[in-house]
């Protein structure tokens, strides 16, 4: 019960009343206060109230947060760091590697200027990228004298794990593996290629075998192995797949380690036909034999990856020094003639990449000062050269996005735009193309803008773009939060969770791509699946690992996002429904009109008692809105998430809730841990499914597709505006004001009329002056 | 009246002399806030130890004692530490929670960390000692001494370092005797290469203060407030590369030519005995120093075909190498072959212990001001609960030794870690899955 007299009327210093406040004003713009049945005020009075309180809330916002509706010096992220660092040098690394990932902003990004902090401890971290970093890009010293090559037709490994008798095969299923064992001698260094040559063994009713190529070693009861490359081999005519990656980038094993010594590379099949795994058996004990053999047993009827050849080559060079080291510093005679300006030349080129416009001759002469200065301490030229490359990759310009001369507003120039234009759709410096704009200031006339933002969303890159500002926005890595319990779901597992990630990313991407309504988030006549995922819904005739598109029958209660496993996964409780978690998600990312936290003296709820703890979810959830105190959000909340109920923890409809009657005992550990386990029994109560429930303003939601009408009915400017806001915030990296409101205004109404059109709505707002203004 | 309390630092800087002289009495006054320093260390051997069942044919070579919290009896196993038992205690019943289902020879990885390895690359967290050494290793030339038998880093699951730092990423140790004493006493070549970064460091970081304040005069208010950001870290970092700078300026502290003919610096793996105790004299020597107060040393990795420490035991004229010797317990005699080497371990520890304990330092002794952690994170071999651990000293820190205390399985090993850290001075509200202090241990 809140008593508004109580209430503080300083907005701006007091945060929880400002809140309240904030939650009355919505309840009055609705029409939601007074209840039914107290006495209502009269139209006139009612406006009124609802004008000086919303210019109240809103002023105070505004003031707490303002940074003058502009985008303060903004430095790159972890991801955007990552990508930049691995564009400017050419050479793929774990750079962000021990760089702590940042914290959500306000608006659920990670990209906002005013949160990104820099800390010493990230500074060095920094540092030390780029000087680990520039060792291996620029190489002091002649090319390597001995390289490799390995030959492989058959494994020549067994006893790959201890207990298995696992004679390691050409023809390799999914508990299998082809080995190339290589020792003593294996390259540590330098860009490595793999070939195999392998076939498909296809069976009929089954997908195609998805092989896997990785490299690593055994240190003893665990294997380390990182992946160099996966494809999915649909015929059974020999083929040759070419797989590279960088030595240093991979696990390897201490040298002298006597046991499982040698580096290894592995084929593996990774082809999941969603059945039961199957078990370890024991042969019987033979005389002599200290231990059973154990073995996996043979899949007849399962796609197999028949490998005829593998090879590994490395280190491996086109030319020496590397393509990357010579990007850098280029072959000039510069380098004879007249050392001095080619340390200039080389730097001033460098610049212009790393901080993304020429630098000023000034600029460039303090850094060739930096490089003669430290000629005692680093007499070898390439040495001296990566620490003065590595003060650039640590400087302000190369880690923050400058825009300077910012005490008033003004348009941005072409390179500043060019960098906001990459960090927003590709999370990474420009590349050649929107330099050379840049250079030349086209970039600044909108067509050709307008037309590069089509080639960007067209291309590879813009997968980031989907990672990075809807992943953030519709919070995808709840999934990840969730223990999924193995007793309520004993069929999934890793690969299933990769699948599900999958799905939705490439729904999205689809829905960036093919310039789609973004109504297709709440509502879509198609799904993006593969064979996977098509079974995970029980959706027949789809085959394969690629993803496509796939209609769906009228009469499915799936489409769009609302329905897909990541949502549903991620706002559960990893054994059900989280019917709570789902509202708040619904409400807060969709319309932008989150629930106010719970109060700190939210009542106990009689748990204790067996017949409440025997309820469903949702039965609980009714009987706590018995009381007043709960109800007053509560009646706001539930019925968002109610509307799910038919969809259980994985996203899988169901008809009745299962409810775990009793757990089975922890496992014990140690000498114990050899008798044989008992198998428990796993019993299931089942309760009803509910789907139904009424919003406050009295509407009925029967499940998922009322939510989806009254969603892109009566709620449909408020999506739309949401969506505009949450793009805008992203692009910008800053969270909207008031002053902003009526470009806002202007954008969704534009939104509107243009079906909700995505990619339409992204190249208005990299037109829009709120993006093209510093 | 002139006092007479020194300023370490001032003294040694101004008569260029011997430095890191042992905390001198004469700095302990009534107005000193000069406390002793405080150190830890932590040693572990592979496998486990003999702990046969007390209605056994051998229960005097179970490792842990008998009776009651002050009454106990050494078994035979331990009997050579009686000396020493009012510096000690005995711990039995803990262990890491989290690393209970482990492979069991995997968790020296774990022993200090208390984490399960996680995920593909079996990543690792932060070990206690590196936790201590990012707190109060500024006070001294060297944050922390990470040594073993075996060397460098190791692999995921046979780590060779008991050390990993904030990231979980394992600390390479050291494990030439000749290295260490060059590292703390002498003029190793690495600081050729760490002066020339520090200096380059150095350098740019000035630099790009001085142009970041020309780049700052072009900004808006709020842009220079982000850059402001920016150069608080560059002069935070700059302090750090100067303290670093200082240190190497610095000369040496020297040991006396007693000191230096106990050391047998070319001992390696082929000669265990010397090689075990120069060691630990090495760690003594810093800590005496003052040039850490921080060390780990891993006696033994479990890597069992590739630790060196694995033949030790056969060197030395016992009847097995470590690893078959944890194995084979359950063979006649295995009991008792495996307990004599046990106590072996045992009375090298010992002798270490008293080495500190002779040594005075301000109202007390070394061993008063350093917390020692010994034992090994399998109980019997391929049981990770109740590890056989001993914590030494730490008089002088509030700590109650001399008793034999015995945990459920509720308690987890990283409340003794949260204690260490609070008795260390560094603030925490705990380590790792630990639920609290383990109080027990002040008595």
């Amino acid at each position: 019960m809140i008593q508004l007299d109580n209430l503080s009327e300083n907005l701006v210093e007091d945060r929880r009343d400002a809140g309240i406040w904030r939650n009355i004003l919505n309840k009055l713009r609705r029409g939601e206060m007074p209840p039914e049945g107290a006495p209502h005020p009269g139209s006139e009075e009612r406006d009124h109230a609802v004008a000086v309180l919303q210019s109240a809330v809103e002023r105070a916002l505004e003031e707490r947060r303002s940074t003058d509706g502009r985008t303060v010096l903004r430095r790159l992220n972890r991801t955007e760091y990552q990508n930049t660092m691995t564009d400017l040098l050419g050479y793929e690394m774990d750079y962000a590697r021990d760089i702590p990932p940042e914290a959500l902003s306000r608006d659920g990004f990670r990209n906002n200027a005013s949160s990104l902090r820099m800390t010493a401890v990230q500074l060095e971290y920094f540092l030390e990228a780029a000087r680990k970093g520039l060792d291996r890009v620029i190489v002091a010293g002649p090319p390597p004298i001995v390289s490799f090559r390995f030959n492989f037709t058959e494994s020549n490994l067994n006893r790959w794990l201890l207990r298995e008798e696992q004679i390691a095969k050409n023809v390799v299923g999914r508990m299998d593996a082809f080995l190339g064992h290589m020792n003593p001698a294996y390259p540590e260094e330098g860009e490595f290629v793999v070939k195999v040559t392998a076939a498909a063994e296809l069976k009929p009713g089954k997908g195609s075998p998805i092989m896997q190529v990785s490299v690593g070693y055994r240190p003893d009861t665990e294997i380390l192995f990182r992946t160099a490359g996966t494809v999915e081999l649909t015929s059974e005519e020999l083929q040759t797949f070419e797989f590279r990656g960088y030595m240093e980038n991979f696990p390897q094993p201490v040298r002298g380690q006597i046991k499982f010594s040698g580096l290894v590379v592995r084929v593996t099949n990774v082809y999941d036909d969603g059945t039961p795994r199957p078990k370890l058996q024991s042969r019987k004990k033979e005389k002599g034999q200290r231990r059973r053999k154990q073995f996996y047993p043979e899949e007849p009827d399962y796609p197999k990856v028949r490998v005829e050849r593998v090879t590994l080559d490395g280190p491996v060079y086109d030319a020496w020094p590397p393509e990357h080291h010579r990007r850098i510093l280029f072959d000039s005679e510069l380098r004879e003639t007249d050392p001095r300006a080619y340390v200039r030349e080389v730097l001033a080129r460098f610049l212009t990449r790393a901080q993304r416009r020429p630098p000023e001759p000034e600029e460039v002469t303090r850094y060739v000062e930096f490089f003669e200065s430290q000629e005692a301490n680093f007499p070898v030229f390439e040495e001296r050269m990566r620490e003065t490359l590595a003060m650039v990759l640590i400087s302000p310009e190369f880690l923050c996005l400058m825009e300077p001369k910012s005490e008033e507003r003004r348009p941005l120039d072409a390179w500043e735009l060019a960098s906001r234009l990459s960090c927003f759709l590709w999370s990474t410096m420009p590349d050649e193309e929107l330099l050379a704009l840049a250079e030349t200031g086209k970039l600044l006339d909108p067509e050709i803008l307008g037309s590069h933002v089509d080639r960007m969303i067209r291309d590879e890159r813009a997968s980031r773009f989907v990672d990075e500002f809807f992943g953030s926005w519709i919070y995808l890595e709840a999934m990840d939060k969730v223990a999924v319990d193995p007793y309520y779901y004993p069929g999934f597992n890793e690969n299933l969770k990769t699948q599900i990630h999958d799905e939705t990313r490439h729904f999205l991407l689809e829905l960036l791509r093919d310039d789609l309504s973004t109504t297709n988030l709440i509502d879509s006549d198609f799904l993006m699946l593969n064979e996977t995922m098509a079974r995970h819904y029980g959706i027949e005739g789809v085959s394969g690992s690629a993803f496509r598109r796939v209609a769906l029958d009228p009469a499915s209660p799936r489409g769009g996002l609302l329905t897909q496993t990541s949502l549903l996964m991620g706002n559960s409780t990893g054994e059900d429904s989280h019917p709570i978690k789902r509202a708040v998600w619904v409400r807060k990312r969709l319309l932008d009109d989150p629930p106010p936290p719970p109060p700190a003296n939210v009542p106990e709820l009689d748990s204790e008692s067996p017949e409440f703890a025997g309820l469903s979810v949702r039965e609980q959830l009714r009987q706590h809105r018995q009381q007043a105190s709960c109800a007053v959000c509560h009646v706001d909340i539930d019925p968002w998430g109610v509307a799910f109920e038919h969809f259980d923890a994985i996203g899988q409809w169901r008809d009745d809730i299962r409810r775990l009657r009793a757990r089975p005992p922890v496992k014990p550990v140690g000498p114990e841990r050899k008798k044989e386990e008992e198998v428990f029994p796993l019993e299931f109560d089942l309760l009803p499914v509910d789907a139904q429930e009424t919003l406050p303003d009295g509407t009925e939601i029967g499940g998922v597709d009322d939510l989806r009408d009254y969603l892109l009915g009566p709620r449909r400017e408020d999506f739309a505006r949401t969506t505009v806001v949450k793009l805008l915030a992203y692009s910008l990296g800053r969270s909207l004001e008031f002053t902003d409101q009526p470009e806002v205004d202007r954008l969704t109404a534009g939104f509107l009329e243009n079906d909700l059109k995505l990619r339409t709505l992204v190249r208005e707002v990299v037109k829009s002056d709120l993006f093209l203004t510093k | 009246m002139k006092s007479h309390r020194l300023n370490r630092r001032t003294v040694l800087r101004g008569a260029g002399v011997a430095l890191g002289l042992p905390f001198l009495d004469c700095m302990v006054g009534a107005q000193s806030k000069q406390a002793a320093p405080r150190r830890f260390c932590a040693l572990y051997f592979p496998y486990g130890v003999s702990l046969p069942d007390k209605d056994s044919e051998h229960p005097e070579w179970r490792w842990f004692p008998e009776g009651g919290e002050r009454d106990f009896r050494f078994t035979k196993t331990l009997e050579v530490l009686e000396p020493l038992r009012h510096d000690i205690t005995i711990l039995q019943g803990l262990s890491h929670p989290q690393c209970r289902d482990m492979g069991a020879h995997d968790t020296a990885d774990t022993f200090l960390t208390g984490s399960k390895l996680a995920g593909k690359f079996l990543k690792n967290t932060v070990s206690v000692d590196q936790v201590l050494a990012a707190s109060i290793g500024h006070n001294t030339r060297h944050p922390s001494l990470v040594l073993s038998t075996d060397g460098g880093v190791g692999e995921p699951t046979r780590a060779s370092t008991l050390s990993f730092n904030e990231n979980g990423h394992p600390i390479p140790s050291l494990h030439s005797p000749r290295t260490v004493f060059e590292r703390l006493f002498g003029a190793s070549d690495d600081l050729q290469t760490e002066g020339r970064r520090l200096h380059s460091s150095a350098s740019m970081l000035d630099r790009i203060v001085g142009h970041s304040k020309e780049l700052r005069r072009d900004l808006g208010a709020q842009d220079k407030v982000k850059l402001d950001e920016y150069l608080e870290a560059v002069r935070q970092i700059e302090q750090r590369v100067e303290r670093s700078q200082a240190w190497l300026e610095t000369p040496r502290p020297e040991l006396t030519d007693e000191d230096r003919e106990l050391l047998h610096l070319n001992s390696d793996d082929e000669a265990p005995k010397e090689l075990m105790r120069t060691m630990y004299d090495l760690i003594y020597l810093a800590f005496r120093t003052d040039s850490t107060r921080v060390a780990t040393y891993q006696i033994g990795s479990m890597g069992d075909f590739s630790s060196k420490a694995g033949k030790f035991p056969q060197l030395l004229g016992f009847a097995g190498t470590l690893h078959n010797l944890a194995h084979d317990w359950t063979e006649p005699g295995g009991v008792v072959n495996l307990g004599k080497w046990d106590r072996y371990m045992a009375g090298e520890f010992g002798a270490f212990l008293e080495r500190l304990r002779s040594t005075p330092e301000g109202d007390g002794n070394l061993l008063d001001n350093t917390l020692i952690f010994y034992g090994s994170s399998n109980s019997q071999t391929h049981n990770n609960s109740n590890y056989p651990l001993i914590l030494g000293g730490g008089r002088g820190m509030g700590m109650q030794p001399g008793r034999y205390l015995q945990f459920g399985a509720e308690t987890p090993l990283s409340n003794l870690f949260t204690t260490v850290l609070d008795r260390l001075e560094v603030p925490t509200e705990g380590f790792s899955d630990s639920t609290g202090e383990m109080s027990e241990l002040y008595g």
